[in-house]
């Protein structure tokens, strides 16, 4: 009985989170990447307590905490400060248009499922129906690092990434051990703050956030 | 002790330097002098390891350890960062930054070395992730050393592609964990490599492969394994030359070494073949990039940028090579790692004396400085795999291990395209080397500082290509021990 509830809760946090990075595929402005990376975090640590809970593990509390912290207040509050300071910039035309980057997003969680099948074979854990779900996200993650033009909307899709690392961290492991997971946070806090000196030194030299200008470097 | 002694200095420095503002010279020379220390630390560590000691471990957990392959990476880690600390700029009175860019260089610089000691000296494979992924943020810092469009640029693209790549490294480490976990349930140590090395051979295979290659291409990121490059020349060529000498040298021995690290685990859980198909595949690819980008180079720091992806290649078939080739490899490591880090501090002395990084704009080199010419071509020489440098010997073992394996035809193209190096790499140097001097370049060295201890690592490199010296067979035979068992 409680297996099944955790199995069902798991599966829809893990949708739930897929769902929030797949949105950054239809949405145009920043501050809508900030807000929907806000709510993917949010249950993103919603489902660490789950699993915390279930899998009677309390180190997962103090991650679900941190990550909460850092993802769904600190994080956001610079990118929204980052914005104001560098002006609104919508992402006009990505690489992809939107009915393309929704197909391959759908192409990319079948070859999660495909790829994950001898994984999730093996696994007895009630959680075993996310991990498909998570290796989906870090290739949608990926997909909006190499197809957005905005240094900003590059970064956002890097936080996507990371996430859907901790997205199968916590279903397929429970949760790595706590003392690498605070290092993992200290490098994505240290990583996000040096990434923003380096969009804002982006939009001071080249005067514009797109990566389209950066193509001095050839050969 | 010892890991402290290892660590500490330079999280000391970066310490020293942050807090010291505006910059000051002592800064500079205690930070040097502190490296020192670090490198006693690892030397005391490969002396350990030769008399065959039990690897020593330190921390909660046994969080590290040092056993001979630490050890060799450790020395090298050491030797290039002591060179580079005592060549940064800010130690002497002139130097073409100002206080402000002086201060963060030194903070960074030191850190960016802590990070690689503690990747190398870690146990625990999540850590040496989390140090690996810290030597991008700290390196990434100090490529805009100077605010230009294409310094803006190189590391932007830098810190993004190694990112990525590194995060897809621990996506493969959370993978294998996943895998232990399965097994034998969880453990705080599950993550040390001795443990994970015991539990490999009842591991699953088909989530160890698939580990594997994520690990592969993300660490290969890092390492620069071609065609996951792209990053590694822009950065070269823009970031400080010091630095440049530290990236190209240590952090890609230290990248390496983790592919090392996870591919003895998904060995003894797949055995060898898939590991070495693949290393093979990338290795050959590396090779054949870099020998066709290096024919139509212009800029001579890119150029060793491309020289770099093709080691790194040359490394990888090795390591696929066997015991032998594995033997091979490595030497070919400690080479590299003196060979290539000596032609960026001499680039760095060529690009301020000629005020450009471009081939075309550098002629009458040897006549215009006859020291740094001369170091130049020797190195550059011995770079290429002649005589009587260590790289001819690593290069003839590791064809020699190719051999024996029976892959003739993918030695054959190997030796292609390293003659294609080979040309081009003598081509450059010629128009670089001769030709009318440039009329408004003065002639003189830099500084007869900036040269002296690159004297050093030449005789070393000589050294390495006439004789083997007792103490490092001995340790190279440890390593092949533990990265390649027949």
């Amino acid at each position: 009985m409680n297996d099944a509830l955790f199995s069902q809760l798991s599966t829809l946090g893990a949708s739930l989170v897929l769902l929030f990075g797949i949105a950054l595929l239809w949405r145009r402005s920043l501050h809508s990447y900030v807000v929907a990376f806000q709510w993917q975090s949010t249950v993103l640590s919603l489902l660490f307590i789950v699993v915390g809970y279930f899998g009677n593990d309390h180190d997962l509390y103090v991650v679900a905490v941190v990550l909460f912290a850092l993802k769904v207040l600190i994080i956001p509050r610079y990118l929204q400060r980052l914005q104001a300071r560098i002006g609104i910039e919508r992402e006009v035309l990505p690489y992809v248009n939107v009915a393309t980057s929704l197909i391959i997003a759908g192409l990319l969680v079948l070859l999660a499922y495909a790829i994950m099948r001898p994984v999730v074979s093996i696994s007895a854990l009630p959680t075993r129906a996310g991990l498909p779900l998570a290796i989906g996200l870090i290739f949608v993650g990926l997909f909006v690092v190499i197809t957005r033009k905005k240094a900003l909307t590059q970064v956002v899709g890097f936080l996507v990434l990371e996430n859907g690392i901790a997205l199968l961290a916590v279903l397929g492991t429970y949760g790595i051990p706590l003392i690498v997971e605070l290092g993992v946070f200290l490098d994505v806090l240290m990583g996000f703050l040096v990434m923003q000196v380096f969009v804002y030194q982006i939009k001071t030299t080249f005067d514009s956030m797109d990566v389209d200008r950066l193509s001095q470097l050839k050969g | 002790m010892n890991f402290i002694l290892l660590l500490a200095p330079s999280l000391f420095a970066a310490l020293l330097a942050f807090v010291v503002r505006p910059y000051r010279a002592f800064v500079g020379w205690v930070n040097a002098l502190l490296s020192l220390v670090s490198l006693g630390a690892a030397l005391q560590f490969a002396g350990q390891a030769i008399a065959e000691y039990e690897a020593p471990t330190f921390g909660p957990s046994e969080m590290f350890r040092a056993d001979s392959l630490s050890a060799l990476l450790m020395v090298c880690v050491t030797a290039v960062a002591t060179l580079t600390l005592f060549l940064s700029p800010g130690l002497t009175a002139e130097s073409p930054y100002n206080p402000r860019q002086l201060r963060r260089y030194h903070y960074a610089i030191n850190l960016f070395i802590a990070a690689m000691l503690a990747a190398v000296a870690a146990n625990n494979v999540g850590i040496m992730w989390i140090a690996m992924e810290a030597t991008t943020i700290f390196s990434a810092f100090i490529i805009p050393l100077t605010l230009t469009p294409a310094s803006v640029e190189a590391s932007w693209k830098y810190m993004l592609i190694s990112s990525v790549g590194i995060a897809l490294a621990f996506t493969g480490t959370v993978l294998g964990y996943f895998d232990f976990v399965t097994l034998s349930g969880r453990a705080e140590n599950a993550l040390n490599w001795p443990v994970l090395l015991a539990t490999a051979p009842s591991l699953h295979p088909e989530v160890m492969r698939l580990a594997f290659v994520f690990i592969l291409i993300g660490y290969g990121t890092k390492a620069g394994i071609a065609p996951m490059h792209t990053w590694k020349p822009d950065a070269y060529g823009e970031a400080p030359a010091t630095l440049g000498a530290l990236m190209s040298s240590a952090l890609f021995a230290v990248a390496m070494y983790a592919i090392i690290r996870w591919k003895v685990v998904a060995d003894a859980a797949l055995n060898h073949g898939f590991t070495d198909t693949l290393m093979l595949a990338l290795g050959l690819f590396s090779l054949a990039i870099a020998a066709f980008s290096l024919v139509i180079q212009r800029n001579y720091k890119r150029m060793l940028a491309y020289s770099s992806i093709e080691h790194t290649g040359l490394i990888c078939c090795g390591l696929a090579l066997g015991p032998l080739g594995a033997f091979a490899a490595m030497l070919h490591l400690v080479n590299h790692t003196a060979a290539k880090s000596t032609m960026f501090f001499l680039a760095g002395n060529i690009e301020r004396k000629y005020g450009s990084p471009l081939i075309e704009n550098v002629r009458g080199l040897i006549k215009i400085m006859p020291w740094t010419g001369a170091l130049f071509a020797a190195t550059l020489l011995m770079l290429i795999g002649l005589p009587p440098g260590g790289i001819f010997i690593s290069e003839f073992a590791l064809f020699r291990a190719g051999f024996r394996l029976d892959h003739p035809w993918l030695m054959g193209l190997a030796l292609a395209l390293l003659t294609i190096v080979f040309i081009s790499f003598v081509s450059h140097l010629n128009k670089m080397l001769y030709g009318a001097p440039n009329e408004n370049v003065a002639k003189g060295e830099v500084s007869a500082w900036q040269i002296a201890p690159l004297f050093l690592s030449l005789a070393l490199l000589v050294t390495l290509g006439l004789i083997q010296p007792a103490p490092l067979t001995t340790l190279l035979n440890q390593i092949v021990a533990i990265v390649a068992r027949p």
